[in-house]
Order: C-alpha cells, then sequence, then structure tokens
C-alpha cells in the first residue's frame, strides 16, 4: 500500500506537468459544454438545412435543458475515450518507445505498481475533467434556460447524471489502450489502435450488434443511435463495459512485471 | 544504507551468460563478479558486449541463458528490500524531463525507497553533492547535456545504494563533473558500496577502479590491474590476444 501511495503521488505530478495533459485538459471540459449549447441552439435556430438539419433534428425540440445534457452526454462518451487513449499513448506507450521505461527497473517501487498508479492517474484525470465537463455544461444550460425562461427540472438533473456515468465508462474504455501501448512500445501505434477501435464501433453499430459491444454501449445508452437504441442497452451491457477498465489494470501491470529487453 | 554484517562478500554475480539480438550474439559466456567494497570497471570496444551486460545486471533484459544475481536475486525481480540498496544508471535515467531538478530528485529518492520525511533532505544532499544547486529549479529538459548527466547521476544514488550498476556515467561531464563522480563512486565504495562502471576511458577508469575486466566479443577475456604503467596498450594486446585466440584453427568460438 506504501509503494502505490508513492507511486500515485510521483505519477500524479509527472502526469500534471506533462504536455498531453496540459492540452487535453481544456479542450475536454470546454469543448463539451460549448458543443452542447451550441449544437441544441444552431438546431432551434432554423439556419440549418438538408443533411444537416436532420442530424441535428433530434435536438430541435424538447426541454432545452435537458436536450443540451443529453448532447453533452454523447459528446462525453467519445470525447473521454480519445482523450484517455491519447493520455495512456503518452504515459505508456512514449517512455516504451525512448527507453526511459528502463528506469523503472530495480527500484523500491515495482513497476507493475507503477504502472497500476499510472493507469489510475490518467483515468482519474479523465474522470475528473468528465465532472468538470457536465458541472460546467449544467451552468450554462441553466444560464441559457433561465435566459429563456425555461425551467431547469429534474429530467435535466437525470440526464447530467446519465451523461457523467457515461463519461466515467468512455473513460475506462480508454485503459486497454495502455495494454496496447505496453504491447506495441509506440504512442503512434497505439492512437492508431484508437483511431481503428472508433471506426470499428461504428460498423458494429451500423451492422446492428452495438448494444453489447462495450465500445459502442456509453454512446448508444446517451442517445447518440436514438430512443430505441438507448432502450435497448441492458444492464448487463452497461456493467460489461464497467469491468473493462479493472480487467485492462490488470493486464497492464502483469505487462509490466513481465517486461523485458528495455 | 549498509550491509548487514552477516551478509556474503560477493553483492553481484554474472554466470555464463548468453544471449543473442537477432543473429548476432552479443553475450557468449560472460562472468564477472562484484565484492562489497569494490569499484569494477568494464571496459572493452563500442559492442562488446558492456551494456548488454549491465541492462541485464539492471534486471532490464532476461538473458537467454546463464545467471545474473543483484544481492543474492534476480535483478529483475528484487524485492523491496533489496531494491532499496540498488541503484542503476543503464541507458535512459530515472528522470521526467517536465520536472524540475529538485522534484526529480525528490521523485527518485521516494521511488528508491526512501521514506516519505527523509525525502527532501535526501534530494537536497545529493543536489549538493553533484553541484546541481544552481539548478534546483529548472526543468530538466532546460539543463545542458552535462548537468542532465549530473542529475542523472543524482538521481540514482538520492538513496545511497549499496549496490551501484553505471554506464558510461562520465560520457557527457566536464572535467570539474569527472571528478565529483570519481569522487562519489569512490566514496559508495569505501562506505561498502559494490560498484560496477563501465567506460571507454582507460585513464579515468585507472583512477577510480580497484579491479580493470575487459570484455570483448560478449565474454570477459581477462582482467588488468588499474595501477600498472600504460592501461591502453596492455588492453589493446589483450583484445588482440582474444581476437587471434577466437580466429586460431580448432577454436570453440
Amino acid at each position: 500500500m506504501t509503494s502505490l501511495a508513492t507511486a500515485l503521488r510521483t505519477e500524479a505530478l509527472a502526469w500534471r506537468r506533462s504536455t498531453v495533459q496540459r492540452l487535453a485538459t481544456p479542450l475536454l471540459i470546454l469543448l463539451v459544454p460549448i458543443a452542447s449549447v451550441g449544437m441544441t441552439a444552431l438546431a432551434r435556430s432554423g439556419a440549418v438545412a438538408g443533411t444537416g438539419a436532420a442530424k441535428l433534428a433530434d435536438y430541435a425540440t424538447g426541454d432545452l435543458a435537458t436536450t443540451h445534457l443529453v448532447v453533452a452526454g454523447q459528446v462525453l462518451s467519445v470525447a473521454v475515450l480519445m482523450a484517455g487513449g491519447f493520455g495512456v499513448a503518452a504515459a505508456f506507450g512514449q517512455p516504451l518507445a525512448d527507453g526511459r521505461a528502463g528506469a523503472w527497473f530495480g527500484l523500491a517501487t515495482p513497476r507493475g505498481t507503477l504502472a497500476l498508479a499510472r493507469c489510475l492517474v490518467v483515468l482519474g484525470w479523465v474522470l475528473a475533467c468528465a465532472l468538470a465537463a457536465v458541472a460546467l455544461t449544467v451552468a450554462a444550460s441553466a444560464a441559457a434556460a433561465a435566459s429563456v425562461a425555461e425551467p431547469f427540472d429534474p429530467t435535466a438533473w437525470a440526464a447530467a447524471g446519465r451523461a457523467l456515468a457515461a463519461g466515467s465508462l468512455g473513460a475506462g474504455l480508454a485503459l486497454p489502450f495502455a495494454v496496447v501501448a505496453t504491447a506495441t512500445r509506440s504512442p503512434l501505434a497505439t492512437v492508431g489502435s484508437l483511431i481503428g477501435m472508433v471506426a470499428t464501433t461504428q460498423l458494429v453499430v451500423l451492422l446492428g450488434a452495438g448494444s453489447w459491444f462495450p465500445y459502442a454501449v456509453p454512446s448508444l445508452w446517451t442517445g447518440t443511435g436514438g430512443p430505441e437504441a438507448a432502450a435497448a442497452i441492458a444492464p448487463g451491457a452497461l456493467w460489461l463495459t464497467a469491468a473493462i477498465a479493472p480487467a485492462a489494470c490488470a493486464v497492464v501491470v502483469h505487462q509490466w512485471r513481465r517486461l523485458t529487453d528495455v | 544504507m549498509s550491509a548487514p554484517a552477516t551478509e556474503p562478500r560477493t553483492a553481484v554475480r554474472l554466470t555464463d551468460l548468453h544471449h543473442a539480438f537477432g543473429r548476432r550474439a552479443a553475450l557468449t559466456g560472460l562472468s564477472l563478479t562484484a565484492d562489497h567494497g569494490e569499484v569494477v570497471a568494464v571496459v572493452g570496444l563500442n559492442g562488446a558486449g558492456k551494456t548488454t551486460a549491465l541492462r541485464v545486471l539492471a534486471g532490464r533484459l532476461r538473458p537467454a541463458s546463464g545467471s545474473a544475481r543483484v544481492l543474492g536475486q534476480d535483478p529483475a525481480r528484487l524485492d523491496a528490500a533489496a531494491a532499496r540498496r540498488f541503484g542503476q544508471l543503464v541507458g535512459s535515467p530515472l528522470v521526467d524531463l517536465a520536472l524540475t531538478v529538485t522534484e526529480n530528485l525528490r521523485t527518485a529518492a521516494a521511488l528508491h525507497g526512501v521514506p516519505r520525511g527523509d525525502v527532501g533532505p535526501a534530494a537536497l544532499g545529493t543536489l549538493d553533492r553533484l553541484g546541481l544547486a544552481p539548478w534546483a529549479a529548472v526543468r530538466a529538459r532546460a539543463l545542458s547535456l552535462g548537468n542532465a548527466q549530473r542529475l542523472a547521476i543524482a538521481c540514482t544514488v538520492a538513496h545511497g545504494p549499496d549496490v551501484l550498476v553505471l554506464d558510461e556515467p562520465t560520457s557527457a561531464l566536464d572535467p570539474q563533473g569527472v571528478v565529483l563522480v570519481r569522487e562519489l563512486v569512490r566514496e559508495r565504495a569505501d562506505a561498502g558500496a559494490a560498484v560496477l562502471v563501465s567506460s571507454h576511458h582507460l585513464d579515468e577508469v585507472a583512477r577510480v577502479a580497484d579491479r580493470v575486466v575487459v570484455v570483448h566479443g560478449g565474454r570477459v577475456v581477462g582482467t588488468l590491474d588499474p595501477g600498472g604503467a600504460d592501461l591502453e596498450r596492455r588492453f589493446f594486446a589483450m583484445v588482440l590476444a582474444a581476437d587471434e585466440s577466437a580466429a586460431a584453427p580448432g577454436s570453440a568460438s
């Protein structure tokens, strides 16, 4: 426990100073409220016609605040995966690519513990960003709703809760890319596999098999595929998706314990 | 840290190491030891197998065959008690370029097992010892090559290891830095540490080592007395003899 606490302290400091974190944090926190309020306003302005209007049709009607937070959940579920994926690519792939990971050998803090701490720090960071993004969206939405005398009622709070839960699930889905980063020893290959997974998820959803595919579940659950697709997400699928993060952590720790030729 | 009174004299032991990268043999039966209180210099030409052997010793490379022991344990799986007494600088150091010099030293001390309350004093002491105090608040990425190497060494010794493995620790240092590291290595050995250091600089090695081990073709081909005259000539004679022996008809290699 002491070595994990030490590892968490040192990894948290390193992550706080990392360039990826410094760039991604404001992007993630600001993108979600801007996209949510902006897209809803655009959908209701009538300024978009044709295919664009069809895509935004779901946001054009209904309770304003609830719509903001539904959009927030949809954006967040993908944004946290991308941010977390880039995060683990940098945190795990880069030190293996440039050889710095070799310095983790022969330490009193075992490298498996360091790898676990690195997973937890990146996960904690994405979760904190998701919480901040939802909080900011709630504040922006409440202000927007008040300005047009619309209520911010319990359905909006429920949508905020679902957005946060979907964001948390999406954040956990980034951790398997720490496994990829460790196996490939390349941040670029990790980012490539992340993009590949997003494309694969699109295909799986198109084929109608998304309701049990963990990488599609958070997005579908927030209504990206429509109300029917959201209703089709079973509690078991949510639990399966939530189980990905601890499973990935266990695999990463095993990989780092067995690591050689660094 | 100090060695337990009942501890075996030999702190480091590599036995009959073999390893190849693809078809190229890097280690061909390398064996060597280092005792507590001893500085062993490993010298050899580029590609002789020095760094590969030190990577095995650091636990960073699992050899195809043979065994490595640090304080009686497999270096890839040191327990916490043994790891607290071990320091290695082979290849990239335990330095985060985004952290300041002081933060790196505190991090290194903590990861090497220095108790939380002692991390600050350990970092400060090492900062002064390696002459890094003027750069204490500077990010590691802004350091000159020489100061970056001082920081790398500082991060390796911040916990006062009893076994120290250093690969080319003075390659980027100015004369003052070379003297600092030489004194540091000698201090550690005089305090009972086993120090294994690789170098290309034979004159430097002669000043600090108790024993000079010559590695060539992936194995130890002999030892040199660091105190004798004309170390360079004796080194090349030993390497040449090893080559001629390997090329002789009927040679196993």
